[in-house]
């Protein structure tokens, strides 16, 4: 059944028509991928999807009650929680502190912070960093942490910004087994962003191919490389991996 | 020995110490240099609580200051009411002004909003020299009641209040509200991504460093038993900041530490009488470039660590 | 009616140096220097001390001061400023601690009377039955000249094409291989310098005391946020906005609302439109 349900989503920045006409569904339990080289638009519609920014027109429904117009920390408050494409942990807060406060909304029930958070952190393989502070963690940390945090919101959701950019392969097959983890045993639906395909490919069910803001091809994964389409986006982008 | 226990003695002793100090010295004037000194306290360290957790630095402290003095003196003088009421009205007066200028600057990028703040001040000094008619223009208000008719008793009290703001707010820094106004600090919008109302928790947060504002201002215009507009100075915001930074930004308790360290500073200097707000500047400028994380948090940091038995 | 056209002007003219300065420094180096109003202060003090004291004449005494102030403003950017370029927080403290420490050596070394700075020129002139002061009108002059030349600097110069380029984007100058710190200094040199300048001309006929730094960087912080912050095209229109909204002020309701009208403008603009009328750089 449909958890997550998107149709029509339109926003102009300006000129720019950044996501035009974007519908799609995300069933629960599915691990959905976004797929589209860089500009498509797949941000814009994270930020469309999150209450960060307002769309134009267009519908979101999660379990069929309407996000649109909700601030940022409500969206967070029904259980849609996403990473950013930029690390981003708290400056000057310890690690553990970081996912305290994420465990701070309000889908949380009122227990002890710290002993939750350690339990997060004990789940992306963060405990013994606990007492770091954010700002000085690896990149590949700084992933984890950021996936930490978004769990700590218990979310029914968990939207992925290219959480493999900026990784050694080493680093990349570790988060995806994370993520692989996460998904098998708490049943998480996640909606990914990513570029390296082979990875993406590997775990996505589904995929939704963009460009120019614009769906340009759905299917399983294995359909998706075959679309003409899709391979006229990605031509001379295959190879390129995305080097942070 | 526990670190909190230790942080509960050196707090017990701090206020014993204060509060007996006049009295070893016998001095009339060592007490009023005092309750100055703690009432800049407690105006730094509400300004710390927002300004030093969220580092979203208010250049307008000033504003609450002197609508909560202003408050006191009308309320006292024009209508005749009892001086302790001039308490809660300072708070109330205080927490409407934040609530008019925060609501809207709060969004602001940090130089901006401070700028803001000390515009509101500045306007803020302006009108009552405009209205002089209603306000006593440069003189502003005189005659107004002590509060307590003791110095030694109204010192005591004003200590106690320290003691309290410090408390609470020192309180509301360690518990889920300080994490979340140093997650603020650290990046508004994943906090808002982590499900918090991040412009209620920032307007909330400048409300009670009002609140406290207003009522050290109301306590300071029992003192000076009169209000004037240098009240709204921009040199009084300065001072403050400067006290907070001597003291330890986001420390809380340190502010206390800077607020009087900085007050005796400038009574000694008083031999030297014009030279001390040119001393004050210069210092904040040798701060800001040796001490930039303070002086008082940090040395009772090192302090405390020892006695406990932790190597730092 | 020509009054207000006249005075206005001049007042006008007096914010455009203040504000063009202030902005050029934040478009270049994105610093918000509150010690702005010092310069101009310092040049108001500097032609009364020379001219005075030195018994300088003036017409000497004007390019010695404003020099003076301009590598004041050097000393003060490359010592105080650029050390905490890191925090725009720290930088707004450091200069306006500077801008204390200013007004306070002002007012040990001048005391609080008003001074009397020397106008270039003593005459009165009739403009269509209104009476003006030569040194009005020559302040208009100068500033027209001066903002005049600037501009032309910025535009037709190779300097000035590496100050727009570090303006628009501070990181790709840099790979241009354009020295972004020195260039710093010779912005703040031109900022202090045409505030100076500011003072050496409204001197005569505005209030000099240690305090008088104040109100020019608050209103030039006003100028500047509603003309949009980096934009010179923008201050100047702001300062022309502001510089009659005051007069039309002062002569329809009276002289002590001036000052509110431009810190409410302050106010209103950061909160209703950020990023002013012209300006790139939203305030949030």
């Amino acid at each position: 059944m449909s958890l997550l349900s998107v149709r029509n989503l339109n926003k102009r920045f300006g000129g720019l028509h950044a996501v035009k006409d974007v519908s799609l569904e995300l069933r629960q339990g599915d691990i959905l991928g976004i797929l589209g080289p860089n500009g498509a638009g797949k941000t814009t519609l994270y930020n469309l999807l999150t209450g960060f920014i307002e769309p134009d027109s267009g519908e979101v429904l999660l379990d069929g009650q309407s996000l649109l117009g909700l601030p940022a920390h409500k969206v967070v408050g029904l259980g849609v929680a996403r990473t950013f494409q930029l690390c981003r942990p708290f400056v000057g807060l310890t690690v553990l502190e970081n996912v305290m406060v994420g465990s701070l909304g309000p889908r949380v029930p009122a227990l002890d912070l710290e002993q939750r958070a350690y339990k997060l952190l004990d789940q992306v393989g963060l405990t013994g960093k606990a007492q770091s502070l954010s700002e000085l963690l690896s990149y590949g940390d700084q992933r984890r942490l950021e996936i930490a945090r978004a769990l700590a919101t218990e979310p029914r959701v968990l939207l992925l910004d290219e959480p493999f950019a900026g990784l050694g392969s080493g680093e990349i097959a570790a988060l995806s087994t994370l993520i692989r983890d996460l998904h098998r045993e708490q049943g998480l639906t996640i909606m990914l962003i990513e570029h390296k395909l082979r990875e993406f490919m590997q775990l996505v069910s589904h995929v939704v191919a963009i460009d120019f803001g614009q769906v340009i091809g759905t299917g399983a994964p294995q359909e998706i490389v075959k679309n003409p389409k899709v391979i006229e986006a990605y031509i001379g982008k295959q190879e390129v991996d995305h080097a942070a | 020995m526990q670190l909190k226990n230790i942080d509960r003695g050196g707090a017990i002793l701090a206020v014993a110490v204060m509060a007996v100090l006049p009295l070893v010295f016998d001095s009339r004037y060592l007490m009023g240099v005092l309750t100055v000194a703690a009432i800049y306290g407690i105006w730094s360290v509400s300004w710390d609580f927002m300004s030093g957790l969220t580092g979203r630095e208010n250049f307008g402290h000033s504003l609450f200051i002197g609508v909560g003095a202003y408050a006191a003196g009308f309320l006292n003088t024009l209508w005749g009411a009892n001086a302790w009421w001039s308490l809660p009205a300072g708070m109330a007066a205080a927490v409407v002004f934040a609530l008019i200028m925060g609501i809207p600057t709060l969004r602001l990028k940090g130089p901006y909003f401070a700028l803001a703040m000390l515009s509101g001040a500045v306007i803020m000094q302006r009108l009552m020299l405009i209205f002089w008619e209603y306000t006593g223009g440069e003189e502003g208000i005189n005659g107004i009641e002590p509060l307590i008719r003791s110095p030694l008793y109204f010192y005591w009290f004003v200590l106690g209040v320290l003691a309290f703001t410090v408390a609470l707010l020192g309180g509301l820094a360690r518990s889920r509200w300080g994490l979340i106004l140093k997650a603020i600090r650290g990046d508004e919008a994943t906090c808002q991504a982590a499900g918090l109302n991040v412009t209620y928790y920032k307007i909330a947060s400048l409300v009670i460093s009002a609140a406290f504002a207003g009522m050290g201002g109301a306590l300071y215009a029992h003192y000076q038993l009169q209000v004037s507009p240098q009240l709204f100075a921009v040199v009084t915001s300065i001072t403050i900041i400067t006290m907070v930074y001597v003291g330890g930004m986001g420390s809380i308790y340190g502010a206390v530490g800077g607020a009087l360290l900085l007050t005796l500073m400038t009574e000694m200097l008083r031999n030297f009488g014009e030279w001390r707000l040119m001393v004050y500047s210069v210092a904040l400028i040798l701060i800001l470039f040796f001490l930039p994380r303070g002086l008082v948090a940090p040395t009772w940091n090192k302090m405390r660590q020892r006695w406990a038995g932790v190597k730092s | 009616m020509l009054e207000i056209l006249i005075f206005g002007a001049v007042t006008s003219a007096i914010y455009a140096m203040l504000a063009v300065g202030f902005t050029l420094i934040f478009g270049v180096a994105r610093i918000l220097n509150l010690a702005h109003g010092s310069f101009y202060a310092l040049g108001a003090y500097g032609a009364y001390v020379l001219t005075t004291i030195f018994k300088v004449p003036l017409l000497v005494a004007a390019p010695l001061v404003v020099i003076g102030v301009a590598l004041f403003g050097m000393v003060v950017e490359r010592v105080l400023i650029r050390p905490m370029r890191t925090s725009q927080l720290a930088v707004l403290m450091i200069s306006l601690a500077v801008a204390l420490v200013v007004e306070q050596a002002l007012f040990l070394v001048f005391g609080s009377e008003y001074r009397n700075v020397p106008s270039f020129s003593d005459q009165k002139y009739v403009i269509g039955g209104v009476d003006v002061a030569g040194q009005r009108l020559l302040t208009l002059l100068v500033a027209v000249v001066s903002i005049g030349c600037l501009y032309l600097f910025i535009q037709k110069t190779r300097l000035g094409s590496a100050i727009l380029a570090i303006s628009q984007d501070p990181e790709a100058a840099q790979y241009m291989g354009i020295p972004s710190d020195r260039i710093f200094g010779v912005v703040m040199a031109l900022s202090a310098g045409l505030a100076a300048l500011a003072g050496i001309m409204a001197g005569p006929f505005l209030s000099v005391q240690p305090s008088m730094h104040l109100l020019p960087i608050v209103k030039a912080f006003a100028i500047v946020v509603v003309g949009g912050l980096g934009s010179i095209p923008g201050s100047i229109v702001a300062a022309l906005m502001l510089g009659y909204a005051e007069t039309l002020v002062a002569y329809g309701i009276s002289t002590s609302w001036t000052e509110i009208v431009s810190v409410a403008a302050t106010l209103l603009m950061l909160v209703l439109r950020p990023a002013g009328f012209f300006g790139k750089r939203a305030a949030f």
